[in-house]
């Protein structure tokens, strides 16, 4: 699971995230979201443990991210919106290459099924020059799942997919949330995130504005009751939104 | 071997083995194969052949360097100087800057910080053994010598400590933006040793001032000698030991002196690699801020063709106007000369150094003739140097654009015209860059007229270089965009700049476009003699004007069919030529 309490992250004196404080438990789903700028990568960045933050703390399955950070991030798989491949590594050799990083036990198990899951079979011996942005993505999403991982932090995942990668994708994240991953997703794709989402938080200028299952959200800001989840983002996020919480 | 140590070595094994056989594969294609065999023939030349020449006719400028008196001192406060320049002006935060594939999968993998360092550091390795490798070759010969071996380890001390000392210098500049009051502390202790360094040999030169000026009077190597003579004063000497010790294996000119210089330099090693590993500090952010700038340049440079397009305080650099009509290529020459006027405050670098230069004219000529004329040939040797250096590190040009190739073929101008608008941007810049250097002589010439045997002869020959410059740096900057329009997979495309590990490749770089250049220029520069030759009985001085521009003229009439071949193969060059995706 993952814990966070009252996470800040200065820029010198500019607020990225401000008092941020949430739960994810096993087997939820937490859509992230929010407008361009309002600290939705930063946040995913520092529970990934790839920034450092500024107060307050995080913990990935009970593991002090600042404390204990070889053993927490071992827990974890972080899939950035633009996948970052090396280029001289093969589709098959990337995952060769977690499989040492994260010590799987029964990789060989797990490699062909994962490509084969993602549709990369055909491509395993490809380098990642020969590949389209979907490809590239798809690997980037096998490198992350491959380990297993208890915290899964999606950021825009679907990006560069065709239509059977998005329905596949989907199935993924849901079959990852039914084994017990504590998964974030951050999207500005609403009907994805209301598709998949088990809570939301919605953040703005780096606060978070509401947090909970749409029907908590609701609840809290009544007027906005039977509007689509667009109409209750934008109202939360624009100029007119409510405080933070 | 743990988990993440053998995912590394795996990650770099297969890493290296992929992009051999994958820069093999091109040599299927003719083009590449001669390049090639060029490319052996030319290392079997520079490395063995003439090594091995020189070793045995006893020169070997590059060997009897290491055997000069005065190499040792000067390179130890030339040193100082460079490690002082990361501790007290803007830190070098590229020293901690990773691949964005490395940010994303290690620094949230299971790696300690320490970890991290290690891997920065043994990947810097690759580029420190290739330049021990040209270094030991180049160097070998002098005297009675140490075994190249031995070279190769002292080389490999130097290398690595300079690359321990950047990337901890890196940790700690970033560590004090990070943690403000108790970072800063930590910051001040180095920064504060390299002030009193540099102090202490400030004052050897300054209390040694009056033998330097003297030593002017007496020609270039008394000068030198007098400069190490104030090095080697006790404050300046003991300021310098801890470069020199690591400076002096290197140095060695016989195997017992090695050996006993060797443990010092060594000690100063290990003293840096304890020190970077004990730092411990929290890095990451400022590493991946240094990706990120690292990729942005890259993504610049593949989509809108700047660079830092702001300067320091946030303001946009102000650029020449294009005009909305006109020849469609000029866009493409402006559109390079922005880049490279944003990407690197040129104008306002252009401005100071030429204020600086003639301030230092003005300076020297009031010390003493002598001192003038040194600073002169100073001047035009540092001309030559970046006649021959500068087209390598002014790369806004196409080897800038080719990684955008898909939007220059989509431009509706022909492949010459591009090539040609591409070279044009940089070898107007570039000559400007060395136009200024002659603000020295003209400097000279006003305060004192008397340094120039023949005044009359002056404004000619100023003019002369003045119009053979461009045509040399056109040629230049033609070798250099042929070079990657024609092999785009072996040469390095972008503007990113690289470390110290890479001088030895560099040098390479620059001797086999010296050499080519050379043969390009046997004919207009013949032409040019010739006309001297016949012309100065009747023209006088004016025949230096008329040889320089018939020189130069042969020189564009020889680039001109060159041009017109490198835009067909311009149009012919697929996008997956050059690395980018199908």
């Amino acid at each position: 699971m993952i814990e966070v309490e009252r996470y800040n992250k200065l820029y010198g004196d500019f607020a990225a995230v401000q008092d941020l404080s949430f739960v994810v438990n096993p087997g939820d789903v937490l859509g992230l979201v929010g407008p361009n700028g309002a600290g939705k990568t930063t946040t995913l960045r520092a529970l990934a443990g790839i920034l450092q933050p500024t107060s307050g703390t995080i913990r990935i399955c009970g593991l002090d991210l600042a404390t204990n950070a070889v053993a927490a991030k071992s827990r974890l798989a972080f899939i950035p919106d633009e996948p970052q491949l090396f280029d001289y590594l093969t589709v098959s050799e990337h995952l060769q290459f977690i499989t040492r990083l994260y010590s799987v036990k029964d990789a060989e198990a797990r490699i062909a099924p994962l490509l084969e899951e993602l549709e990369l079979t055909a491509k395993k011996d490809s380098l990642p020059t020969e590949l389209s942005r979907g490809m590239k993505q798809k690997l980037a999403i096998a490198c992350g799942l491959l380990h297993q991982p208890d915290v899964l932090l999606l950021d825009e995942p679907l990006t560069g997919l065709d239509p059977v990668g998005i329905r596949r994708m989907k199935e993924t994240i849901n079959g990852r949330a039914r084994a017990g991953t504590a998964i974030v997703l951050s999207s500005h794709l609403l009907h994805l995130v209301e598709e998949l989402c088990t809570r939301l938080l919605v953040i703005r200028k780096g606060r978070a504005v509401a947090f909970g299952t749409l029907d908590d959200i609701i609840a809290m800001h009544p007027h906005l009751a039977g509007q689509p989840l667009e109409e209750v983002v934008l109202a939360l996020t624009g100029d007119d939104a409510p405080a933070a919480l | 071997m743990t988990g993440p140590a053998s995912a590394l070595r795996y990650l770099w094994v297969r890493s290296a083995s992929n992009r051999l056989k994958s820069q093999l594969k091109r040599v299927r294609n003719p083009r590449y194969a001669l390049a090639m065999l060029v490319g052996l023939l030319y290392m079997y030349w520079i490395l063995i052949y003439n090594p091995r020449a020189s070793s045995e006719s006893g020169v070997n400028p590059f060997a009897d360097l290491l055997s000069s008196n005065f190499a040792l001192p000067l390179a130890s406060a030339l040193l100082l100087f460079a490690l002082a320049r990361w501790w007290l002006f803007k830190g070098d935060k590229s020293a901690l800057a990773f691949s964005p594939a490395e940010v994303q999968f290690l620094f949230s993998a299971p790696i300690s910080r320490r970890g991290l360092v290690h891997a920065k550091l043994l990947r810097s390795q690759v580029a420190i053994l290739i330049n021990i490798v040209i270094w030991t070759v180049l160097l070998r010969g002098n005297a009675a010598s140490a075994h190249g071996w031995q070279r190769g380890i002292a080389l490999w001390l130097v290398f690595s400590t300079l690359a321990l000392h950047r990337l901890g210098a890196a940790i700690v500049r970033a560590n004090a933006l990070e943690h403000e009051r108790a970072g800063q502390r930590r910051s001040l202790v180095p920064a504060v040793v390299f002030v009193l360094m540099l102090s202490a040999v400030a004052f050897g030169v300054i209390s040694q001032w009056p033998a330097i000026s003297a030593a002017t009077q007496l020609g270039t190597k008394a000068v030198l000698n007098a400069v190490v003579n104030s090095l080697s004063q006790p404050l300046p000497s003991f300021a310098l030991w801890p470069v020199r010790a690591l400076l002096r294996p290197v140095f060695a000119q016989n195997v017992a002196t090695w050996l006993q210089v060797l443990p010092f330099s060594a000690l100063v090693f290990a003293l840096h690699y304890l020190w970077v590993l004990r730092l411990d500090a929290s890095f990451e952010e400022a590493a991946l801020e240094a990706t990120q700038t690292r990729a942005e340049l890259v993504r610049n440079v593949r989509t809108a063709g700047g660079v830092r397009k702001r300067n320091t305080k946030g303001k946009i650099s102000r650029v020449p106007a294009l005009s909305a009509t006109g020849r469609p290529e000029i866009a493409i020459t402006w559109k390079n000369i922005a880049a490279a006027m944003r990407g690197t405050a040129w104008r306002l670098q252009t401005i100071l150094f030429t204020v600086m230069l003639a301030v230092f004219a003005v300076f020297t000529s009031l010390q003493s003739e002598k001192l003038a004329e040194v600073f002169l040939g100073l001047c035009a040797a540092w001309g030559a140097m970046l006649v021959l250096i500068g087209p390598a590190g002014m790369r806004f040009d196409l080897r800038q654009d080719l990684p955008r190739l898909a939007i220059l073929k989509a431009y509706p101008i022909s492949g010459a015209k591009i090539v040609a608008a591409e070279i044009a941007g940089v070898t107007i810049l570039h000559s400007i860059s060395i136009w200024i250097l002659m603000v020295v002589p003209i400097t000279l010439f006003v305060v004192n007229p008397s340094l120039f045997d023949d005044k009359l002869q002056l404004p000619f020959i100023l003019g002369g270089i003045a119009l053979a410059i461009p045509a040399i740096n056109a040629l230049m900057f033609t070798l250099h965009n042929g070079a990657a329009l024609l092999f785009p997979s072996w040469v390095r495309l972008g503007t990113e700049r690289r470390g110290f590990e890479t001088m030895g490749q560099g040098l390479l770089t620059m001797l086999a476009t010296s050499l080519a250049a050379a043969v390009a220029l046997v004919f207009p520069v013949g032409l040019a003699v010739l006309i001297l030759w016949l012309g100065s009985t009747a023209f006088g001085p004016a025949s230096i004007l008329v040889a320089a521009i018939f020189g130069a003229g042969l020189l564009f009439a020889e680039l001109w069919p060159v041009i017109f071949w490198l835009g067909s193969v311009f149009e012919k060059t697929e996008v997956t030529d050059v690395g980018l995706p199908q």
